[in-house]
């Protein structure tokens, strides 16, 4: 046989962003061999007409260090197309690590990124102490493609111990943090990673430790990277600032790697700080640097009835009257003076999450015949249909229904020419999916089904070319995945087959798939057919297979090192 | 417009430092008694909505820490006092009326 492996008549998104076409893809030991029309013969065939044929998607911003070790698969990230993961995000890695700061790293990860202890506690055996050791036990037990940053708070736990979080650096300790980091970029890190959000704490209430790291010192540990030229640097400062651009550009300056910054989003409470940061970062790429805004394709949407909600409890009356017994406050919102009370209280109270805008929330779902002409419109278009006034509209709807109408809103993500140019833009990078974390909360691990789905098939804000490489190339070239994301012989064979008419993310839904049965929640997609890794089906028409054909993805310093040594 | 006096408890129902679950129009609450006082607030911790009859921790000085993140809110105001800025806690005014605890709702 010619080949492992032959998908016959897809229509070929080669990650390259170029137009897609129709071919075979030929795989042999793991790499594509030949795109075309194939005739040889394969030990494995499968028709792929009528679907789309992808490099697979590398989700670069995870947290499933601790799962990859009881989970191969970081379920659910082939459920999704994704054959290759990036873990170490946001200061946090299992590694490096030595006897008696096992705990603090722990009590970071708990409140962080909301993994559950007892999960930890079953789940991580630290038989490592440098990160190329942790790397090590991955090694022919995964059935995806790991690859990892080195996280700045083991880094200065392992130098510092507890007083890490108590206390600046001293002149020697960043010494053995810059030895830390070298030999975990060595050892196979794709880069470092660093946290100064304020509100990230340990478990015991005390900062994570790399919040107590002055720039001195951090800027030290960059310049391991700069002067090896190898790696990224990803951050989180916090809250958004537009000044923490001068920040991201003199590091980019410095270190001449690029850096990666959380985050970049649409907001109806703030709805021009995306704008003013793509301004803010054009004049770093422009000066020849690279800085990358993450952001989600997810939209933080909400369902909601006037029995039940939440998302007016900023406003004290609409507050109060969401907690009276149903029909009082029935009454209430039949009342004229009480809607003018409420529709105050919209236009005039300031610095509020909720947008205070009748064209965002639509009616989803009306239960009378006469009102199904409403569904899909927004409250202001459903007043301009009624010739009322907005708050009349919505509560004279809500109140028709016996306050059962469902309604939607989104406070982020909502806004669909604003996601467009954001998702579109050369200086963000898509995904922060953060599989591994805040399991008991949610599951974005369908930021790309989200994306081909949502934002490519039905608010067509781009191409598939484009989302594709969005998905695989881009992000393999600013983390140096060296022969991964391009549909091209000589590439290694992880590839996605899924189909564009139908390919989405479910809402998520619970299992008790962690260590100790803890609970968490998971995402099934629909419409991705195949993911392989490495020539090798891992995930055949939504069921896994089994196999482990998954590679640790090291470093170019680790290359070096070995060809050195 | 009006206002609404719901009786959740009797006066002396709750021992110090006592959490109990009240349903006030098909939401969830707890009306909790601290150091003398009586505090109404959300179920649910507006950081990762933890369930705060689980997760909440009451502490001195009229506070409440949601153990899930450590994230700490006055219990009188809302305002989420660790991390300072975070998403307020929403709660309620609460009066005693004769022997009733009630929560006073105004509109």
């Amino acid at each position: 046989m010619a080949y492992d492996l032959v998908i016959r008549g897809g229509r070929v998104v080669d990650g390259s962003g170029l137009p897609s076409y129709v071919a075979d893809v030929g795989v042999k030991d793991g790499k594509v061999v030949e795109v075309g029309k194939l005739k040889d013969g394969a030990a494995k065939s499968i028709d792929a007409s009528g679907l789309a044929v992808s490099p697979g998607f590398i989700d670069h911003h995870t947290h499933l260090d601790a799962q990859m070790l009881w989970d191969p698969y970081g379920t659910c990230e082939p459920q999704h197309g994704v054959t290759s993961v990036v873990m170490g995000n946001c200061g946090l890695s299992l590694a490096p690590v030595k006897q008696g700061i096992e705990d603090a790293i722990v009590k970071s990860f708990v409140r962080v990124e909301a993994i559950p202890r007892i999960a930890l506690e079953q789940g991580v055996k630290w038989n490592w102490h440098s990160y190329g050791e942790y790397l090590d036990n991955l090694e022919g037990k995964v059935g995806i493609n790991v690859g990892g940053l080195v996280g700045h708070i083991a880094v200065r736990h392992h130098a510092m111990g507890e007083e890490a979080v108590e206390r600046t650096a001293t002149g020697t300790e960043v010494q053995k943090m810059k030895g830390l980091v070298l030999d975990a970029m060595e050892g196979g890190a794709l880069g470092m990673s660093t946290n100064r959000n304020d509100r990230h704490m340990r478990e015991d209430g005390k900062p994570v430790s790399s919040r107590l790291a002055d720039d001195d010192e951090f800027f030290a540990l960059c310049d391991v990277l700069g002067e090896r030229n190898a790696g990224v640097i990803e951050t989180i400062l916090g809250r958004n600032k537009v000044e923490h651009f001068e920040w991201y550009h003199q590091l980019a300056k410095r270190t001449q790697r690029p850096i990666l910054w959380q985050s970049l989003q649409h907001r109806w409470s703030e709805p021009n700080l995306w704008r003013e940061q793509l301004e803010a970062v054009e004049p770093i790429f422009k000066a020849g640097y690279q800085a990358y805004g993450l952001t989600h394709t997810v939209p933080l949407v909400r369902h909601f009835t006037l029995k039940d909600c939440q998302i007016f409890d900023e406003f004290p009356t609409w507050k109060n009257l969401m907690f009276l017994p149903v029909e009082v406050r029935k009454q209430a919102f039949a009342d004229a003076d009480t809607r003018t009370k409420l529709q105050y209280e919209i236009d005039n109270l300031r610095l509020t999450n909720y947008h205070k805008r009748w064209d965002i929330p639509k009616v989803e779902k009306c239960f009378k015949p006469e009102n199904q002409k409403f569904v899909g419109k927004t409250i202001a278009e459903m007043a301009a249909m009624r010739n009322q006034k907005p708050i009349d509209a919505f509560l004279d709807l809500a109140l028709d229904e016996n306050l059962e109408t469902i309604f939607w809103n989104a406070n982020n993500g909502g806004d669909w020419n604003a996601m467009g140019e954001i998702l579109r833009s050369p200086y963000v990078l898509i995904g922060t999916s953060d599989a591994g974390a805040h399991v008991l909360f949610g599951a974005d691990f369908g930021y790309g089904t989200i994306l081909l789905g949502l934002w490519v098939r039905e608010r067509q804000v781009m191409s598939l070319e484009q989302a594709i490489h969005k998905l695989t190339f881009h992000p393999a070239s600013i983390f140096g995945l060296q022969g991964r994301g391009l549909l091209r012989p000589g590439y290694a064979a992880d590839i996605t087959i899924f189909d564009p008419k139908t390919v989405h993310a479910e809402e998520p839904v619970w299992a008790n798939d962690f260590p100790a049965n803890t609970k968490r929640m998971v995402q099934k997609s629909v419409g991705v057919h195949y993911t392989i890794v490495n020539g090798r089906v891992i995930h055949e028409q939504g069921r896994m297979t089994g196999d482990l054909p998954g590679q640790v993805i090291r470093g170019p310093l680790y290359r070096q090192h070995k060809a050195a040594a | 417009m009006g206002v609404s006096y719901i009786p959740v408890a009797r006066v002396g129902e709750l021992n110090s430092g006592a959490m109990k679950e009240v349903d006030l129009g098909g939401r969830q609450v707890l009306l909790a008694f601290v150091e003398g006082n009586y505090f109404a607030f959300s179920r649910q911790c507006p950081h990762e909505e933890a369930d705060l009859k689980e997760a909440g921790q009451l502490l001195v000085g009229g506070q409440i820490r949601c153990n899930n993140h450590s994230y700490c809110f006055d219990l009188k105001s809302g305002e989420c006092s660790l991390p300072k800025g975070g998403a307020p806690l929403t709660v309620l005014p609460v009066e005693e009326r004769g022997e009733e605890v009630c929560i006073r709702l105004e509109w």
